[in-house]
């Protein structure tokens, strides 16, 4: 079953090259629709692990416990829709476009539940090449060199990472790239050796993440990206640099971690005020969605950086839950810009009023995405500033005060596109537009009501994080109460190997 | 299942009539969505009756009717539940009760608007946001109620949303609520951290345990700070004058009655909280005089029938925040109570002239309504009078027992009580006066309609006079469920105390009796004061409207009050500017500095020179990191198999 998740989308990636035009739309449906089908299905899955590479040491290894499926499941909610909708309104090369999306869900699919690091790695640039190709050719006039940027970034890099993966065997002595032999293995290597190896891997989560001064590549990915908005859901299903950390770097380099952490907490706590503070002022409505998501990724920055499974658990939260409003917002945007061809936000105003149905759903997914409770990202949010604050009070209030400006930038982007006077009647939301995001709109509402199960399944992965959460006390009630946040953290005398 | 726990059903039923009205609303003709969220909302008084008369049997006062579990962390977790207590359903009744009034009333009021079922689903939604909020037994699940409130606070503000100062109001409101949200969130990061929960009942349980010290006071203050951007009260006062664009019975629900008192709600929630902290408490007591004399100062010469509403509704937010803060728990929601009622009923009746007039909202083009709109006068003197303190109204004896606990605190020393009952008995002389003013200006006197407004007068229906007329004898009979208690049975004190550490001096018998007569000099006064001012006059000249405009030019103390002491000018110079400035310096700073300073990095060479240059580099970087990584990887592979 999980390793059915890789292989729906990528050999439906490889049938619509081949497959007669006419066929590519029920491709795509029936693909998605399954992957979708498999994700919800993937709790119950048993993990799957044959010899790739055996000399190597090289597994094709994967497993749907902890995290993983849960960042399947929003990736193939959102894709169903996104997929569908694609296939309609990118009209240039359609074929090719929609194979390059099965084909980054299916890397997508593969990098979240990869238990081999290598494998991992494959996935990774998989994902790369597929992103950056969409950009490259369905982009808009200025692709070329949004592409190059982005694959410069990308590449210099996950560069260092693919070094230090290949590294780890040798230096750890683990019999394989497989997880359950490195993490005993690399746990026990010195510090100054964990750094190194800790400081590789940073540098290619970080550009992925993205954390400040890492970002460029963001804003001119999004803006240069098909009008459609499609890419750009893409692009944010694979801000995966939150995961990376989460799921490799930390818990392969403990001691690492817990000297490298307070500086990427305090960057991640930066990048989410900075660029929350840069989208109020922005006038591109692309733009706007740029910031707002390095911001949404400063957030799950402080979550992972802030080593308390109540932040790791709202920082995986976070990350899947903003698949869906993130990408709700961007395709939003591309069925704006079917109506007056452009993002300029100056070019609108006052769209409620021939509009409001598209208004009402518009209003919906910004309230998601900033954060109101109820709604998807809200759980994963608090959680992760819950986190921040338990290990630095004042990064974590200060990364809280993006809280406001996001406020700032949702309502008035809300305002300048719908409200006050309108200019001319635009057609409100179509059948298809409603059918693409209709399950969004789910998505959203049954993460916001019920993330309990999803974050029991995210800790079970999240424990192999070496964290500062106090062993759990029983009270008599069988309430579990933390201990005073004045308690020594526990692996304060593991760093000096 | 319990008569208690039934109560649990009211958000979702009210949840259900905003989810008919939203999405079906289109094909509703026009009186069925009012039906449909009148029906919600009266089912959820039904239910919240039953609750009420379920906890009056129950010996222990409280119920917990846990939904389901929410986040999970480590040690910490959270599982939604409500509480009903005593406390809660007094809330759930004056939410459903005077809710329920008001949608029959927006009924007539909002007849023939185009978005007449969008308006009644975001009504319907706000008394389910508001619900959760009071039912909630976790910090948590009111934050949900709260953040909820405040977005269909927005909604609503902003419903006639092509006028831009409608939706600047809402979007205002918005904003300076999200500041105050901040205050919650990091109140509950904190508690989390101290208590290692977010369970309002362990939270009160263990407070105790660590009265005085400052993490308590901290908390405290983080809390009030959420509860000033709720309640309006100072700094975060602005938003709520600029909330009145909404429909005015949107104003008498969430911006008069309901949800603004829910910062009162928040500190007498967690009163054992608060009363382990004088510093904090203090704070708040402090916070809730002065905003109440300023708002009042600020009411003396608005010109808008709602705006003077608006800075009334503040300063009597004030009085509620003086009552608990000195840790008159009870008191406090008792204001909160007959407060509900006088000055819903004062909007409603507002909206009435409003309506009657054709959308006039200037006081100066009004003047002798009351022998035209006689259900409408009427009622509307009795709140004014019932505002104003004059004995045998509510307003007299919750205003009153806020003022002599106020006097009588033990939980702040030194002159601090003395202090507070100055400025609050004066503000309520200055309460009376102005509410004198409002009613005199629009109900008496001579008429100054403009021709238009004239040939629309008419009285309203019986749909919105109804309401009226109910609220009007609550705001006369509500005040007898707390009479002073020294020598008179108090039926609500005994209902809502909680126990805390909050105490009270007991004054010999004639000092109480001349704190009652002090409150009724000072409703008297104002009253008084403000018939020489305004209703003397009405003969004597001719040309009233320009003697006020001329002695509103000539005053400092006039100019200072239009402006409300100007903070409106302030925060837009000190936050709005400014702050745009910043987030325009971080996005040119993005868009150059972090890039080009990238670029240097990447090739130090190119650093200045022509963007087609630059991109080369990156063509040439890139190229020799893929040649780099590819040599790399080659060479690893090789040394594996050598290796094996």
């Amino acid at each position: 079953m999980t390793l059915v998740a890789v292989l729906i989308p990528l050999l439906s990636a490889l049938l619509l090259l081949v497959a007669p035009r006419a066929l590519g739309r029920a491709v795509v449906l029936l693909s998605t629709v399954f992957t979708l089908l498999t994700a919800l299905a993937l709790p119950q899955a048993g993990g799957f692990e044959r010899p790739w590479i055996e000399p190597f040491g090289l597994y094709l290894s994967l497993s749907p416990a902890g995290a993983g499926s849960v960042l399947v499941l929003t990736a193939a909610l959102v894709m169903l829709p996104t997929a569908f909708y694609a296939s309609f309104v990118v009209r240039e090369r359609t074929g090719g476009f929609l194979a390059l999306l099965l084909a980054m869900q299916a890397a997508l699919n593969g990098l979240f539940l990869a238990q081999d690091l290598v494998l991992f790695y494959v996935f990774w640039e998989g994902a790369l090449v597929a992103s950056v190709l969409m950009l490259g050719i369905w982009g808009r006039e200025g692709r070329r060199q949004a592409a190059l940027k982005y694959l410069t970034y990308a590449v210099a890099g996950s560069f260092l990472m693919l070094v230090a993966i290949l590294a780890l065997r040798p230096l750890s002595g683990a019999a394989s790239f497989r997880l359950s032999d490195l993490l005993p293995a690399t746990q026990a290597l010195p510090l100054g050796t964990q750094l190194w190896l800790f400081l590789a891997f940073t540098l290619a989560f970080a550009v992925k993440l993205p954390l400040w001064p890492l970002h460029g590549w963001l804003p001119d990915f999004h803006e240069q990206n098909h009008p459609s908005g499609v890419a750009d859901v893409a692009g944010t299903l694979y801000k995966v640099g939150g995961w990376g950390f989460f799921a490799f770097a930390l818990p392969l380099f403990p001691a690492a971690a817990t000297v490298v952490t307070p500086y990427l907490l305090a960057l991640a706590a930066f990048t989410a005020v900075y660029a929350a503070v840069i989208a109020t002022a922005q006038t591109n409505l692309k733009r706007l969605l740029a910031y707002a998501s390095l911001s949404h990724m400063g957030i799950v920055g402080v979550g992972v950086f802030g080593l308390y499974l109540a932040g790791l658990n709202g920082a995986m939260y976070l990350l899947a839950a903003q698949m869906l409003s993130t990408g709700g917002l961007f395709l939003i945007s591309g069925m704006l810009y079917s109506r007056r061809s452009s993002f300029e936000l100056s070019r609108y105003g006052g769209l409620a009023k021939s509009a409001p149905a598209l208004a009402a759903l518009t209003l919906f997914v910004t309230f998601a995405s900033i954060g109101v409770p109820g709604l998807s990202n809200f759980p994963g949010e608090f959680m992760s500033l819950l986190g921040a604050f338990a290990r630095n009070v004042w990064l974590g209030g200060f990364a809280t005060l993006a809280v406001i400006a996001a406020g700032v930038y949702g309502v008035n982007m809300y305002q300048r596109l719908y409200q006050v006077d309108a200019q001319e009647d635009v057609p409100d939301v179509r059948g298809l537009e409603l059918v693409a995001l209709a399950p969004l709109i789910i998505g959203i509402l049954w993460f916001g009501i019920f993330p309990h199960p999803q974050l029991s399944r995210i800790e079970t992965q999240a424990v192999r994080v070496r964290t500062y959460d106090a062993p759990v006390v029983a009270t008599p009630a069988g309430a579990p109460v933390a201990a005073p946040a004045t308690a020594e953290p526990a692996l304060e005398g593991d760093d000096g190997h | 299942m319990t008569l208690v726990s039934v109560a649990a059903a009211a958000p979702f039923v009210a949840l259900l009539g905003a989810l008919i009205n939203g999405v079906f609303g289109k094909r509703l003709r026009e009186p069925l969505p009012s039906a449909i969220a009148a029906t919600a909302v009266g089912t959820g008084f039904v239910l919240s009756l039953l609750a009420f008369f379920g906890l009056a049997a129950l010996p222990e006062r409280t119920a917990r009717i846990p939904l389901w579990s929410y986040l999970q962390g480590g040690a910490f977790s959270l599982e939604l539940g409500f509480v009903i207590d005593p406390l809660s359903v007094t809330l759930m009744l004056i939410i459903t009760g005077v809710g329920l009034l008001i949608h029959v009333y927006s009924a007539g009021y909002m007849h023939h608007d185009p978005g007449y079922s969008r308006y009644f689903a975001g009504l319907n939604l706000f008394v389910a946001a508001m619900l959760i909020l009071v039912m909630a037994d976790s910090f948590f699940l009111m934050f949900l109620g709260w953040e909820g409130v405040g977005v269909c606070s927005y909604l609503l503000i902003g419903f006639w949303y092509a006028y831009k100062e409608n939706a600047d109001g809402a979007r205002k409101a918005f904003i300076v609520n999200r500041v105050g949200d901040v205050g919650f969130l990091l109140g509950m990061f904190l508690t989390v951290r101290t208590f290692g929960t977010l369970d309002i009942a362990e939270v009160n349980a263990a407070a105790p345990l660590l009265a005085g010290s400052a993490v308590v006071t901290v908390l405290g203050l983080l809390y009030l700070l959420a509860a000033c951007g709720k309640s309006a009260q100072l700094p975060l006062h602005t938003w709520l004058p600029d909330a009145m664009a909404g429909p005015t019975p949107v104003s008498a629900l969430i911006h008069a009655a309901t949800m603004v008192t829910a910062g009162v709600y928040l500190i007498a929630r967690t009163a054992p909280l608060f009363a382990s902290t004088p510093g904090a408490s203090a704070a708040v007591a402090w916070v809730g005089a002065l905003t109440a004399l300023l708002a009042a100062f600020a009411a003396l010469s608005q010109q808008d029938i709602k705006k003077i509403l608006a800075y009334s509704t503040i300063s009597q937010l004030g009085f509620m925040f003086a009552a608990v803060g000195v840790g008159a728990y009870w008191v406090g929601i008792f204001h909160v109570l007959t407060h509900a009622f006088f000055k819903a009923l004062l909007f409603l009746g507002a909206g009435s002239v409003i309506h009657a007039l054709g959308g006039e909202q200037d006081i100066r083009k009004m003047g002798g309504l009351g022998k035209h709109m006689k259900v409408t006068g009427t009622t509307s003197l009795i709140a004014v009078l019932a505002i104003s303190g004059v004995p045998f109204l509510s307003g007299f004896f919750s205003k009153d027992a806020i003022l002599a606990h106020v006097y009588t605190s033990e939980l702040i020393g030194g002159y601090g009580p003395l202090a507070l009952y100055g400025i609050l008995l004066l503000t309520a002389v200055m309460t009376a006066f102005y509410m004198f003013r409002w009613y005199y200006r629009v109900f008496a006197g001579q008429e100054r309609l403009t021709a238009s407004a004239r040939s629309h007068l008419h009285e309203s229906p019986r749909v919105m006079s109804v309401p009226l007329i109910i609220l009007a004898v609550l705001s006369v009979v509500s005040g007898y469920l707390g009479l002073p208690e020294f020598a008179f049975p108090n039926l609500i004190s005994g209902w809502l105390e909680t126990p805390t550490a909050a105490t009270f001096r007991h004054p010999p018998l004639t000092t109480e009796w001349l704190l009652i007569g002090l409150s009724t000099t000072a409703a008297l006064l104002g009253l008084g004061l403000g018939y020489l001012r305004y209703g003397r006059r009405r003969e004597s000249t001719k040309t009233e409207t320009p003697t006020e405009t001329t002695t509103a030019r000539a005053g400092v103390l006039g100019r200072a009050s239009g402006s409300a002491l100007g903070f409106d000018a302030a925060y837009q110079l000190l936050f709005v500017r400014s702050g745009e400035r910043l987030a325009q310096g971080f996005r040119d700073v993005d868009e150059d500095v972090v890039e080009s300073g990238l670029r240097g990095a990447v090739n130090a060479d190119e650093l200045g020179r022509s963007v087609a240059q630059v991109q080369s580099g990156f063509v040439r970087v890139y190229a020799l990191l893929m040649l780099v990584g590819l040599a790399a990887l080659v060479l690893v592979v090789a040394l594996a198999r050598v290796g094996a």
